[in-house]
């Protein structure tokens, strides 16, 4: 029926490089000095950090993230990148961070499809199946709050 | 404490209490933290949601009062998003209005709708909720979860287990054709097959109804505390059961 199927979480090739760096590293920092490791619990009643459990038959499914600079914001060099599906959405604020050299207090908003601000917390796969388009998911980002 | 409302709204007075009673803090309120058996507290989560999550696998065993371990030092940034000290009630605004996009775009396919509301409009969702004036909030608020008494395209609809990540997905509540509402047990029967099986009405093979009735008799659907009957038409249920910021949080429980 429509609307209740899952969408494909699959990375797609069309319009992006054939090879695309991955962030899921950034659910840490990317420095080899920096020893920061960012490991929310992924179910909101453990008490300990645990693997997340996958819903999909294939746990390893990526999604492609697109980013789009809003303002003043510096563009990126590369825009896509892959991600997998079960991140939270904070793995991919840790990277554009540091991809951008901005420390901690420098203020960075992210938005889906120019319209709100996933928490940290949400997972990837969720955003791109309710979100996504052309098979990416659009993550614009500013220096201000654009559509706070 | 109010089931729609946030736990940074309460911080303040529920600090006072404490430090009254002899507590030595002289720390900022965004130090506080919560906790419930061994878990903390999301703090962009509703209280509602929060206690749904937390004690419905204790049903009939954890009465109410509904007893939380508040801390005030060593704030687990592990596990909880941190609030800068400085936007302690802005922080919070701003994820509850997030989330009201959020459900927006889910409903419309963009944020139209939302801004297009006068600025006190939409300042008045907040300080409605905040101050719990169900008035103010709800003449802005019937708009968004009526939708305009159009169909929305999606529900915003979030599902929670125990023991895996928040579930969210495209949830249409009705058919292609405008003429099938869907069900709340349409919507899980779809996302979550194996807990909540097909319509047991439905004709079946000899000898198999009576299995399918066992398995799924044990699952059930909570939202604001209570078991939602299953065949509830979900978009009903949306327009009138969302939480303030226009979700359905439901939480399963086997």
């Amino acid at each position: 029926m429509r609307g209740l199927h899952s969408r494909s979480i699959l990375t797609s090739k069309r319009d992006t490089p054939t090879r695309l760096t991955t962030l899921d590293r950034f659910g840490c920092v990317r420095s080899p000095s920096a020893s920061i490791v960012f490991t929310m619990s992924d179910n909101p009643t453990s008490p300990i950090s645990s693997p997340p459990t996958p819903r999909t038959a294939n746990p390893a499914a990526k999604v492609v993230v697109r980013f789009r600079a809003t303002g003043n914001a510096p563009i990126l060099k590369q825009n896509f990148y892959k991600i997998t599906a079960s991140q939270k959405f904070q793995t991919v604020m840790n990277f554009l961070r540091k991809e951008l050299n901005y420390k901690a207090q420098d203020p960075l908003f992210l938005y889906v499809n120019s319209a709100f601000a996933p928490a940290p917390d949400e997972i990837v796969g969720n955003l791109y199946k309710c979100f996504g388009t052309e098979g990416n998911l659009i993550i614009n980002y500013s220096t201000t709050a654009a559509w706070g | 404490m109010h089931r729609c409302s946030y736990l940074p709204l309460v911080t303040e007075s529920v600090r006072e209490v404490f430090v009254k009673s002899g507590v030595a803090f002289t720390g900022h309120d965004a130090d506080i933290w919560y906790e419930y058996r061994g878990v903390p507290l999301k703090w962009h989560y509703p209280i509602g949601l929060l206690h749904d999550l937390l004690t419905s696998q204790y049903r009939g065993s954890s009465p109410l009062p509904w007893h939380i371990i508040i801390h005030f030092t060593n704030f687990p940034t592990d596990k909880l998003i941190r609030i800068n000290a400085a936007n302690i009630i802005d922080t919070p605004h701003d994820s509850f209005m997030s989330m009201i996009k959020e459900a927006d775009y889910i409903r419309n396919g963009s944020i139209k709708k939302l801004m297009s509301l006068s600025k006190q409009d939409q300042t008045n969702l907040w300080q409605g909720l905040s101050s719990h004036d169900y008035d103010k909030f709800w003449n802005v608020n019937a708009r968004l979860v009526t939708n305009d008494n159009t169909i929305p395209k999606y529900i915003p609809l979030r599902v929670y287990l125990l023991d895996q990540p928040v579930i969210q997905e495209p949830v249409a509540p009705v058919d292609d054709n405008l003429d099938c509402e869907y069900t709340l047990r349409d919507i899980l029967g779809r996302m979550l097959p194996e807990i909540f099986p097909p319509s047991l009405d439905a004709p079946t093979t000899e000898g198999a109804d009576n299995t399918r009735k066992s398995d799924a008799s044990e699952a059930v659907a909570i939202l604001h505390g209570i078991v939602i009957p299953i065949e509830t038409p979900i978009l009903w249920l949306s327009q009138n059961c969302s939480y303030p910021d226009n979700f359905l949080h439901i939480v399963i429980c086997r």
